[in-house]
């Protein structure tokens, strides 16, 4: 059992990068560096490497600067309204960042968008205020769904780092600023530095917002280069050659997320049952939240504002009149044939992927948290070993792994179900260990010397205790399929479509209407499952840290 | 009623071993506890009697059966045995009723009789009413007896406690002291006890076994254990006490500079060196005058008398404890006095020991210690 458990993870995360690697030297047709060196000679992949180093570092910057302060607020201020923002900024968390541009592109946009066009209206201007499709455009837009990252880190540490420590300086005579310089901002500095680079990895890894954004402008990042590269006629080894820069760097900065964090046990000193006081703002009070609010403004109000108004509108970029109300994008939307076999899809993949992720995972973290088998730790590893894999880059392995004999799942929606269930596992995994870490091995073991067998004591004791962070792993592993696009839109066919794709399709032919009422679809289902978690774990899903995987 | 016997128990994590060769004979009915220090391979040595580990070496019996060896371990579901664990591990899912009722479905109870078990169970440990409650809702002392009721209702052969009162706090944990020895004496179940507490053994058990390095270092009674310490580590750790170093100088004293201490010892070979015990509460202290000694060659009076100064007199409510330093010698011995005290910092005071109080103690180094 335990064997089929390592062998199934072994094949899920060692086959495609050892053909990717493969495939980059050259194959079948002998070793070659060839195409690493036609990659990277040329100088369009120059660039698209180049823009991809700047949209992740402007874009992490940019993250650290809305996340730090507003979780320093939402953790140690009286600021109004924290429990408000903090669920707003979930909202943004689970908010599919194409999506997010897409809703940019209608606010933002250098002729129809909505920002514009009221500038123009209101000063005469014929030029317009903001171009979305820029470099800075861009930046904006990841930074603003990358944001929560740092957030969740740096919300997490100052919560547990207590006033003790800060109040103890205070009473050594150190001014409130000097405490914050020399107190709490060392001890929240790994968290600081992680949740910067948890941000530069998921824009590193982001496929939508420079398609959407980037590519009108002209310009290419790794993934979208990626991307074009096998469209057809696809030049694999290109492919595979170009992936292993943004795979190299995707681990190299894990690895250095993993070492900002392993010093942070000090940050913890206290105990939960330290006591936190909150430092008063006074006057302070309000602009805060007002700074707040504008970042919310941006991430979640205004695109589900514009959203909403496409869903409902003849014409998304003329006021919503009753002449321009309709509901007639609903029906046109779900009643193509196309958007209802990829909604069917969808639920199919997400459903199966969540259920054998969330049942592998479980398999796996009982075996790990109670230490049955030799060579536990490698299966952990294993595990969470995905987390490096950017979703384009795990797309162009599979694309290369499973277009060839002995498996040819190319073309069918297994392809997906495999890249799926690759990407969702350390997710899933996680969940499941924190979950049978929750649960004192003793109870078990009260159940054994009392007479129960061993599989008794797993039906009777474990599996009830599990039961709800078991259903909560399903729900992280299903909510990460369904709004996935980074992998699909490279392993996708004419018959196996998803919602993303299709979405990401609608842009081409400029049907926003349809776009917004898919979206909102999505996102409808997304918070269904994000509250179903709340209520199934008692706590904000913000409270578990994510594990660093990347999102589409 | 059955006994338990342990011959030659090892068992190794990694290269360090927790349990060393261990050897432990209970009789049945009775109630020993093992004690020691965190690290001392008590907590294994429970464990692998539940059947949770398997031995690297040596056996476990219960009665005539074989348990555990390093070929073959009977798993903890066949065992009849019950265990109170550290952390009480009630099922929060399932009711105090259920909790206490589960360990009766493998043992061939009817159906009809579980309820009426369960009930006098709860009875006994003075639950009445508490069975359709959750353990969440329940206070840590009222936890602690439903993991009791638990391991006795199904009358196991062997009962095993892992440091069952540390969670509580100090009133309730004196009181369930004797609760404990009190359910003991009333069904006599063979018991091995783990515990870091002293007070908790001596009070608990018939027998104590003081652990060190996973090895038994002495085992006895309580009153056995505290007057007369085999080692320096068992004077130690049982108790407080007074260690001194010196040289013995005849069958029955040592000396230790210009001091000489009578012991209770008959057999000491001149030349090795001892540590001598003497617990605080055996030094007789008196004020100047109130002594019959005059003030010339007091060392060498019978008796073991000494002149010292308080250099410190500690008030400890019921007591009060004196640390008193010999003169002429660098020797502070503390002194345990009744309230209130009769010398302040600074008097000179006269010492007096029995030699039935000075423990010799072999001075062999102690096994190097050993991590769990």
């Amino acid at each position: 059992m335990w064997v089929i458990t390592a062998a199934t993870l072994a094949l899920l995360v060692l086959l495609p990068l050892g053909w990717l690697v493969y495939a980059s030297v050259g194959g079948a047709r002998g070793a070659t560096f060839a195409y690493y060196v036609t990659v990277f000679a040329d100088p369009r992949l120059q660039n698209a490497l180049w823009n991809t180093a700047v949209l992740a570092f402007w874009s992490g910057l940019g993250a650290l600067a809305l996340g730090a302060p507003m979780a320093w607020l939402a953790a140690r201020t009286d600021l109004p309204a924290r429990r408000t923002i903090t669920s707003l900024v979930l909202a943004s968390f689970v908010t599919p960042p194409f999506l997010g541009a897409f809703a940019w592109v209608m606010l933002a946009g250098p002729n129809a968008g909505y920002l514009n066009k009221l500038y123009r209206g209101l000063t005469g201007a014929q030029d317009p205020l903001v171009n979305i499709f820029t470099m800075p455009g861009l930046v904006f837009v990841v930074a603003l769904y990358t944001f929560p990252y740092v957030y969740i880190m740096i919300a997490n540490t100052l919560a547990l780092i207590a006033s003790d420590l800060e109040e103890a300086a205070a009473l050594l005579g150190a001014g409130r600023f000097r405490v914050a310089l020399t107190i709490t901002l060392p001890l929240a500095l790994p968290a600081i530095l992680s949740g910067f680079i948890l941000a530069v990895l998921q824009a590193l890894a982001l496929f939508g917002s420079p398609a959407i954004l980037g590519l009108p402008a002209g310009f290419h990042t790794v993934t979208t280069q990626l991307w074009a590269l096998l469209q057809y006629p696809p030049k694999t080894e290109m492919a595979a050659a170009f992936s292993v820069p943004l795979l190299v760097a995707t681990a190299l900065l894990l690895y250095l997320q993993k070492k900002a964090l392993g010093r942070r046990g000090y940050a913890a000193v206290g105990g939960k049952n330290a006591q936190r006081r909150t430092i008063a703002l006074g006057w302070w009070r309000y602009p805060a939240l007002l700074g707040c609010l504008a970042v919310l403004a941006c991430a979640v109000f205004c695109p589900y504002a514009i959203l909403a108004k496409a869903a409902f509108a003849r014409a998304w970029a003329q006021p919503l009149t009753w002449d321009n109300f309709t509901l007639a994008n609903w029906p046109f939307t779900f009643l193509a044939t196309s958007t209802q076999a990829a909604i069917v899809n969808t639920l199919e993949l997400g459903i199966l992927t969540a259920c054998v992720g969330a049942g592998l995972s479980a398999l796996l973290a009982y075996v790990t948290t109670r230490k049955l088998v030799a060579g536990h730790q490698l299966l952990g590893f294993l595990a969470v070993a995905p987390v490096v894999i950017p979703g384009v880059v795990l797309a162009v392995a599979l694309f290369i792994a499973y277009t060839r004999p002995p498996l040819v799942l190319y073309g069918t929606l297994w392809i997906l179900f495999v890249a799926y269930l690759t990407k969702e596992m350390p997710v899933g995994y996680s969940q499941s260990d924190s979950t049978f870490r929750g649960i004192h091995p003793e109870l078990e073991e009260a159940g054994r010397i009392l007479g129960a067998g061993r599989l008794r004591v797993l039906g009777e004791i474990t599996a009830p205790l599990a039961r709800s962070g078991i259903i909560a792993a399903w729900c992280f592993v299903f909510i990460g399929v369904i709004r996935e696009l980074s992998a699909s839109i490279i392993l996708f066919t004419p018959n196996t479509k998803v919602i993303s794709v299709v979405i990401f399709d609608l842009k081409e032919e400029g049907e926003f209407g349809a776009i917004a009422v898919l979206g909102l679809f999505m996102l409808a289902m997304t918070f269904a499952v994000v509250v179903l978690v709340q209520t199934l774990l008692g706590r904000d899903v913000l409270g578990a840290r994510p594990s660093g995987g990347t999102a589409g | 009623m059955l006994g338990v016997t342990i011959r030659g128990l090892t068992k190794r994590y990694g290269d360090v071993a927790a349990v060393h060769n261990l050897d432990l004979r209970v009789k049945p009915g009775e109630l020993i506890a093992l004690l020691g220090p965190s690290g001392c391979g008590k907590t294994t040595t429970l464990r692998l009697v539940a059947g949770f580990l398997r031995p690297e070496a040596g056996e476990i019996w219960v009665g005539d059966r074989c348990l555990s060896k390093a070929s073959m371990v009977i798993p903890p579901e066949r065992r009849r045995m019950a265990m109170i664990f550290q952390s009480y591990a009630l099922w929060p899912h399932m009711t105090v009723f259920q909790n206490v009722a589960y360990g009766l479905r493998f043992n061939g109870v009817a159906r009809s009789d579980r309820e009426r078990r369960v009930r006098d169970m709860l009875r006994i440990v003075r639950l009445e009413g508490y069975g359709s409650r959750y353990p969440g809702e329940l206070s840590g002392g009222q936890q602690q007896r439903v993991a009791v009721a638990r391991a006795l209702v199904v009358e196991p052969e062997i009962l095993l406690l892992d440091e069952p009162l540390s969670n509580l706090d100090a009133n309730l944990r004196e009181e369930m002291r004797f609760e404990i020895r009190r359910l003991h004496e009333t069904f006599g179940i063979t018991t091995l006890y783990v515990t870091h507490d002293q007070a908790e053994a001596m009070v608990i058990s018939d027998r104590v076994a003081v652990l060190q390095a996973g090895r038994i270092v002495q085992i006895g009674t309580a009153s056995e254990i505290f007057e007369s310490p085999r080692t320096r580590f068992v004077a130690e750790f049982v108790g407080k006490t007074n260690l001194i170093d010196a040289v013995a100088d005849g069958p029955r004293s040592v000396i230790r500079g210009r001091l000489r201490f009578e012991v209770a010892s008959d057999d000491l070979a001149p030349g090795t060196s001892v540590a001598v015990s003497i617990r605080p509460h055996r030094i007789e202290m008196l004020r100047p005058g109130a002594s019959s000694a005059d003030d010339t060659g007091v060392d060498t009076l019978p008796g073991n008398t000494f002149l010292g100064v308080v250099q410190r007199a500690t008030y400890l409510g019921d007591q009060v404890e004196y640390q008193v330093e010999i003169e002429e010698s660098s020797v502070v011995l503390r002194v345990a006095g009744s309230a209130p005290a009769c010398a302040r910092a600074g008097e000179r005071v006269t010492l007096r020991v029995a030699p039935d109080a000075c423990i010799a103690l072999a001075d062999r180094p102690d096994p190097p210690p050993v991590a769990s």
